[in-house]
């Protein structure tokens, strides 16, 4: 099983590696313990939200606000959670950590991947989530400890989370193999790009939300076919 | 250097964040057969992935040679993906060669 969720989330691995470096040697130039980076990603986990922390701290913002400010970069995480109501039991500390580590990533992955056949859903979907968040805590760590001595260059490699979800798009593409959502996306895209390109992501996940249910609910053949 | 703020920051941080992961949780919790929820669990992933791809490539400048690599990397990583179905290789191959193409 762990050789196999491994190969599973190697592709998250890549992603989150050199991104959580970037973090950490970004982190590390506040002159805080190094440690503390590593923390920030066991207890925050969440990759634009601890890049967005090293302005606030540097700006010494209030509580308030960076509690506020927290919520909304975060708050397209609101959706996620949605596709995998089914998809996960009532596995007590363990479900609550389920929903602790739903990054996009893991969220894209967990979304669209079947747990194979003979392995225990809720244990494969654990060590997903326990290696995914490690994969970014090392990459933290690593940023924080290493500074300005990294010699591996490791620029470029952030396409690795593009390639992850063309990827993860192409999956969903020959899974549902209907036009709509995804036409409709495509739409709410480039509405949000137009009108809150800040707040792209989650504005265009609300927006193409609200217009499939819309469809469905005013459109007699979206309703039969979807 | 203040490390009492720094721990007060990274708690509320810690909380705000998991508010956005849990509320569908809460919410819905033995709802899950509604047929409008389970619509929305099926179409939701198609459309954050659509809208996840576009997010990513929405920085890049398709004018300048960056673009010009991420279109060609974009285009290998599918072409891969169609060819062997395999999400490891495909990824691994569309980031080398943007990885390559970037630092020459």
């Amino acid at each position: 099983m762990i050789r196999t969720v491994l190969k599973t989330t190697l592709p998250i691995c890549f992603g989150y590696l050199p991104l959580g470096v970037a973090f950490g040697m970004l982190f590390q130039e506040l002159g805080y313990p190094w440690y503390f980076a590593t923390l920030m990603g066991v207890f925050i986990y969440a990759g634009a939200a601890q890049f967005m922390a090293i302005g606030l701290l540097t700006a010494s913002a209030g509580f308030v606000e960076i509690a506020i400010a927290t919520f909304f970069l975060n708050s397209r995480h609101l959706f996620y959670g949605l596709a995998l109501l089914n998809s996960f039991g009532n596995w007590g500390f363990r479900k609550l950590y389920l929903i602790f580590g739903l990054t996009d990533e893991v969220y894209a992955l967990m979304s669209t991947i079947e747990v194979p056949e003979g392995y225990d859903k809720s244990k494969f979907y654990f060590l997903m989530t326990l290696f995914s968040q490690s994969y970014w805590v090392l990459g933290c760590t690593i940023g924080a400890w290493t500074a300005t001595q990294l010699t591996f260059n490791t620029q470029g490699m952030e396409f690795a989370a593009t390639a992850l979800f063309t990827v993860l798009l192409i999956e969903q593409w020959i899974k549902v193999r209907k036009p709509l959502p995804f036409v409709i996306a495509l739409i709410a895209s480039a509405i949000a790009l137009l009108l809150f390109a800040q707040h792209m992501l989650l504005f265009a996940i609300s927006l193409s939300l609200i217009m499939m249910m819309v469809l469905r609910s005013t459109n007699q053949k979206v309703r039969n076919e979807y | 250097m203040n490390i009492e703020y720094l721990v007060i920051v990274i708690v509320i941080m810690s909380l705000a964040t998991f508010a956005t992961r849990l509320p569908p949780f809460v919410l819905f919790s033995g709802r899950e057969k509604h047929p409008l929820l389970q619509f929305v669990a099926k179409y939701t992933p198609p459309m954050v992935m659509t809208i996840l791809v576009i997010y990513m490539l929405k920085g890049v400048d398709f004018l300048a040679m960056e673009g010009l690599y991420a279109f060609a990397a974009l285009a290998i990583t599918i072409a891969f993906h169609l060819w062997k179905r395999n999400a490891l290789l495909s990824i691994c191959v569309g980031t080398s060669f943007y990885m390559m193409a970037v630092q020459w």
